[in-house]
């Protein structure tokens, strides 16, 4: 009978012991799953982050001979997939040849009829060229690699095979592209008439050509100058008449003011406007004319752009022509920009300032070439280093070298149009091509988080701005106005919600009986369960145009309801006892609403005074600094902190004298002397407030630029009440369990010493549930920094930076909801979007474990109690 | 002796020298509608210690928190008849139970100090009366622990936090905070359910020592207990005063028969 008694035990005991192994191991499992899921997420962002950072490399690299020049080489070309390059001496002569080989391609050469070559000029866009005379004149060439898909059954036979892909027929070359297709690839050239340029008919010495389209019109612009110093500025437009389809080409030629006799030009830059036009002598010294207006063109600055004894070797435009490329003889590398600066000693109040310094190469930097879409460029120095540096980041992406040096340093380099490749070409014919891999050039540590100068930015700035209208746009990618739009959003709905969301929390669990609380919190909670869009969206379309009209009322109801409500709780003592005894729950909550409505009302009815007295009558106007003075807004700020101050200053000196006197009277005259004191108070807090505003404003400080400013419609006070009422349900529910999670023997010791509710509630009770109050702030706030919704619908998305709470933000989490159907996969902002979401998971991540390391704390804490 | 049952409570309680300080008049109390007390009547002397005992969940707690009005928190509370301090009802409206609340201290059964300083938690009441003034602060402090029997223990620990004292001291140390602020009674539950014999000893010999400077009322489960520090006794029972009288009468002789069977032990 034991015996039996005994096993039934044992077996009951297996079955539980199974029970709970598997129980166990459930967990365990489903607990190493979760984490194993948040790390291998962060390693997936971290991954798809981590070639942002990464430099370039080369992918391929070939060297070869071509045919030696006969002459100056005055450019080169390459095909945009690096199929033919050609070479383009000052004779006219073209040498073409398989880039990746170096097979020689018969091409056609320009005939120049047997002219004197003194100058050449080639565009960013490579196909373009000009050559400048020894007569004066000027002829405009365009060097094209055209191409053509065509089927492979079309392909004709005794091709010549030059690699796996490519054959030739010795003037075409057929490159076999994926889809059984066939990609024909050939050069055809172009020349146009002679222009004279040089007013005297003197050799060009130096001259810059731009080929633009705007809108469809071929537009070319080209400076050249002479051997005397005499500058000419020519901008032709090219208009096709739809019905007829003859080209007409309009020409405008302008002399710029000679420069005085004697100058040395070596370069000459103009932009695709015609509108600048840059002359440089080898010393460094470069004039500048300011060519906006043809009719009253003048030197407007003479500058040097390179210290003493250093030659200027290159200058050049980048892309988009907003930075000046200077390279020098000592191998120094750096970028100019023309900007508006006050002060300017110029004629037009702009001047070149020297913006970006580059990693100097060993020796004196010879050739320079711009990238055709971004602000990609390479230099060459004369020892045989090819550099590929990247504007913007002012980082080096490849070193590569050159297999021959030639002495003469006739050195000629070129970028391929789409950057991916890089040819390097002397006079000899020693020829060098690599393929690049450079998937981000645009983005490093600097760029991303740092403050970078941009162009035409008046100085350097944290400044988001991905995408622009034109292939020269440079993308500015500084993650810093997200982070600060998160933040910024964040500290504005906090800042509204915390004390709401704690007054709440302990009004609930320390004021009112637990039925009230029963129905309170489950209304409080359902506030969470509204759908973050929905909330947005009333933000942006309701809340934002209410606010915006009623601006005064609003900042009006700040003051408003508080006082509403503590001369409510004045009058209430009024009450004759038994009747305010009888009043309560639900009566009481009901006059609580009314008390809170009248003074919502009562912000309303003054809101238009309010503005017209203390914002002139406009407040918008009064933000944006056009009227008024700073004083309003101080007084504003003002008044709570007098309050607190006068408040603590009565309650000192007068305090315990003031209560003794109270116990000596009726409690009804008692209480009417109390509404009395705080009336005085409240007026003293007035006039102190106003004393310090007005002081304030004397002293010069004035708000508006900082915490204040510019009023927009889509601004981050909507934003803080609509993530307000968001965060409001986590931060009451989770600090009222706080509240309520402090034992009940507290309360009683507390209240059975004299202590009232509410000083239980701030001494006790808040100072024992300090961490798990902290810690719902924390969650609160971790649930602000991930929001999303809300902040793309209220906020206006616009990247700024500054603490203005009626201007609007962007934060990385809606960046990455507004910018992914415009960030192709793999590319540069598809990446950094990822590296944005690393960056809000890395702040959620700190936030929400402070949080729980708090909670867990303050739980041992209270068991403790 | 007389059984009990016609609802007549048997009176034979001391007199004090100074008269009585409180008076119980009928008091019933319910709770959301059951009633837990049913028309008491006593009187407490002023300076005595009188013990409140009584089989468990008869209504001793209720009525001790009646007299501080703790029970005013818990909702669906109703009370009938009075109790008089001095010659004012404690339950007219317009009597403010802050100031009723300094004017009595009270210990609960499980040690509660605040999780603060020693000291803080001692000056505590001056704190929520608005006492500011350091050197009375310094000296209520030391009176108080002093009256409390602690001070000796502490007294170079003053700032250390309240929690890490020992269960014994921790309740010596919420009766000096229930003596910090003079209150005229001190209201104490059950103080030494939760201590040893020796720190029952000390609580007891603490309350000797408080007898005659305050009124002390104590409800205790232990009879010994009560024999030996109270003047007067109360025997409750099912929420109604069974029998109020002097202790040594109480224990050695009572007047009804339940209280006989109750503090011989036959039940509870
Ligand atoms: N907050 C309350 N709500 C409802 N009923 C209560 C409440 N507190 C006590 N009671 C009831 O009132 C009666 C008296 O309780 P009380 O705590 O006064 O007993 P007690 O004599 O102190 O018992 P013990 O010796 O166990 O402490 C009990 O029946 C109890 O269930
Ligand atoms: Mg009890």
């Amino acid at each position: 009978m034991a015996q039996t008694q005994t096993s039934g035990l044992k077996q009951t005991r297996r079955a539980v012991l199974v029970a709970d192994k598997i129980a166990d191991t459930v967990i365990t499992i489903g607990g190493v799953l979760v984490i194993a899921a948040v790390l291998g997420m962060m390693v997936f962002l971290v991954s798809e982050a981590i070639p942002l950072f990464k430099g370039g490399r080369v992918a391929a690299y070939s060297h070869y001979t071509v045919k030696k020049a006969d002459s100056p080489v005055a450019g080169l070309s390459v095909d945009e997939f690096k199929t033919i390059a050609a070479r383009v001496n000052r004779s006219g002569q073209v040498t073409a040849w398989h880039a990746p080989t170096g097979a020689p391609i018969k091409s056609p050469s320009f005939d120049l009829e047997h002219k004197q070559v003194t100058a050449s000029a080639q565009a960013i866009d490579s196909r373009y060229m000009a050559f400048g005379f020894a007569d004066g004149a000027v002829r405009f060439a365009t060097i094209e690699p055209k191409t053509e898909v065509m089927n492979r059954r079309d392909l004709p036979s005794g091709l010549k095979t030059l690699d796996e892909r490519d054959s030739t027929d010795g003037t075409t070359v057929y490159s076999l592209i994926p889809g059984n297709q066939i990609r024909k690839t050939w050069i055809e050239l172009q020349l146009e008439e002679a222009i004279a340029m040089s007013p005297s008919a003197r050799p060009i010495v130096a001259m810059d050509y731009r080929f633009s389209r705007f809108g469809e019109r071929p537009t070319k612009a080209l400076a050249a100058i002479d051997d005397q110093g005499a500058g000419t500025l020519l901008r032709a437009e090219s208009k096709l008449n739809l019905f007829t389809g003859q080209v007409k080409t309009d020409v405008q030629k302008t002399d710029l003011p000679p420069l005085k006799n004697g100058v040395n030009i070596q370069h000459a830059l103009v932009n695709e406007l015609a509108s600048s036009v840059y002359f440089a002598e080898k010393s460094g010294k470069v004039y500048r004319f300011n060519t906006r207006d043809v009719s009253d063109i003048r030197l407007a600055e003479t500058t040097k752009v390179t210290p003493d004894s250093v030659d200027l070797n290159v200058f050049g435009y980048l892309a988009g022509e907003g930075s000046v490329v200077v390279g020098g003889s000592d191998g120094s590398v750096s970028i100019f920009f023309l900007l508006r600066r006050d002060g300017a000693t110029t004629a037009d109040g702009s001047m070149l300032v020297k913006t970006r310094a580059f990693e100097p190469q060993p020796s004196a930097v010879v050739a320079f070439s711009p990238g055709q879409q971004s602000k990609m460029f390479a230099t060459a120095d004369v020892a045989g280093g090819v550099w590929v540096r990247y504007g913007t980041s002012t980082n080096t992406l490849v070193k590569v070298k050159r297999s021959t040096v030639d002495s003469k340093s006739s050195e000629r380099i070129l970028l391929s149009p789409r950057s991916d490749g890089l040819l390097s070409m002397n006079a000899t014919g020693a020829a060098d091509l690599w393929e690049l891999d450079i998937p981000h050039p645009e983005s490093s540590l600097r760029t991303l988080f740092g403050r970078v100068w941009y162009e035409d930015y008046p100085e350097p700035s944290y400044t988001w701005q991905s995408t622009g209208a034109t292939d020269a746009f440079e993308p500015k990618l500084s993650l810093a106005p997200l982070i600060f739009g998160t933040l910024k959003a964040t500290f504005y709905s906090l800042l509204f919600a915390i004390p709401i969301a704690l007054l709440a929390a302990i009004y609930t669990s320390e004021f009112v009986s637990p039925d009230v609380r029963g129905k309170i919190k489950p209304v409080i909670e359902v506030m969470a369960s509204v759908p973050s869009v929905v909330l947005g969206f009333v933000a942006a379309l309701v809340l934002a145009p209410v606010v915006e009209n009623w601006i005064a009322a609003v900042l009006l109801a700040f003051v408003a309801l508080p006082c509403s409500l503590i001369v409510a709780a004045y009058l209430w003592q009024l009450l004759p006892p038994p009747l305010a005894l009888r009043i309560q729950g639900l009566p009481k909550l009901t006059i609580f609403f009314v008390v809170v409505l009248t003074g919502a009302y009562a912000a309303y009815w003054l809101g238009p005074t309010f503005e017209r007295l203390f914002f002139d009558g406009n407040f918008k106007a009064w933000a944006n600094g056009d009227r008024g003075g700073g004083a309003p807004f101080h007084f504003m700020m003002a008044l709570p902190v007098v309050a607190i101050g006068v408040g603590a200053v009565v309650s000192r000196f007068f305090g315990a004298r003031f209560s003794a006197y109270m116990k000596t009277l009726h409690p009804l005259n008692a209480a009417a002397l109390d509404l009395a004191r705080w009336l005085g108070i409240a007026a003293a807090t007035i006039v102190i407030s106003f004393v310090l505003a007005a002081g304030l404003q004397c002293l010069g400080f004035d708000p508006r630029g900082g915490f204040v400013g510019t009023y927009v419609q889509r601004n981050t006070l909507n934003v803080g009440f609509a993530m307000g009422f968001a965060v409001i349900p986590i931060i009451y529910t989770l600090a009222e369990d706080a509240l309520n999670a402090v034992p009940e023997h507290l309360r009683a010791a507390s209240l059975a010493c004299g202590a009232t509710v509410w000083q239980t509630a701030i001494w006790i009770i808040l100072p024992t549930a300090v961490s798990g109050v902290f810690s719902a702030v924390m969650i609160g706030m971790g649930r602000a920094v991930g929001e999303t919704m809300i902040v793309v619908m209220a906020a206006g998305n616009t990247p700024l930076m500054d603490m203005n709470i009626f201007n609007g933000l962007r934060a990385l989490s809606a960046n990455i909801a507004v910018e992914l159907p415009e960030a192709p996969k793999d590319g540069t902002l598809y990446r950094v979007l990822f590296l944005t979401g690393l960056v809000l998971f890395a702040m959620t991540f700190v936030i929400n474990t402070v949080a729980e390391i708090v909670r867990l704390r303050f739980r041992k804490r209270s068991m403790q109690l | 002796m007389r059984e009990s049952g016609n609802g007549e409570t048997v009176y034979h309680a001391k007199q004090g020298p100074e008269g009585s300080l409180l008076t119980i008049e009928d008091f019933s109390l319910w709770y959301s509608g059951k009633q837990a007390l049913f028309d008491v009547s006593m009187q407490v002397e002023k300076g005595f210690v009188t013990a409140l005992i009584g089989p468990s969940g008869c209504g001793k707690s209720t009525l001790l928190r009646a007299i501080n009005r703790m029970n005013d928190l818990i909702a669906g509370l109703r009370t009938r008849g009075r109790i008089l301090l001095g010659d004012t009802d404690i339950y007219n409206p317009s009597v403010d139970v802050i100031a009723l609340r300094k004017a009595m201290g009270m210990v609960f059964q499980k040690p509660n100090p605040f999780p603060m300083s020693i000291a803080a938690n001692v000056i505590y009441p001056l704190r929520v009366d608005g006492v500011r003034d350091k050197s009375i602060l310094r000296e209520t402090v030391e009176r108080a622990l002093r009256q409390a029997a602690l001070w000796d223990e502490v007294k170079d620990r003053l700032q250390d936090n309240a929690l890490g004292l020992s269960g014994g001291q921790q309740q010596r140390l919420c009766i000096a905070r229930a003596i910090a602020a003079d209150p005229d009674v001190l209201l104490m539950d059950e103080p030494c359910s939760a201590l040893d014999p020796v720190a029952t000893g000390k609580i007891e010999d603490l309350i000797d020592d408080l007898r005659g400077r305050y009124t002390i009322i104590i409800v205790t489960h232990n009879m010994q207990q009560a024999a030996r520090v109270s003047d007067n006794t109360a025997f409750m029972y099912l929420g109604a005063l069974i029998e109020c009288g002097e202790t040594s009468t109480i224990f050695t002789n009572p007047k009804v028969k339940k209280t006989m069977e109750y503090v011989t032990g036959r039940f509870g």
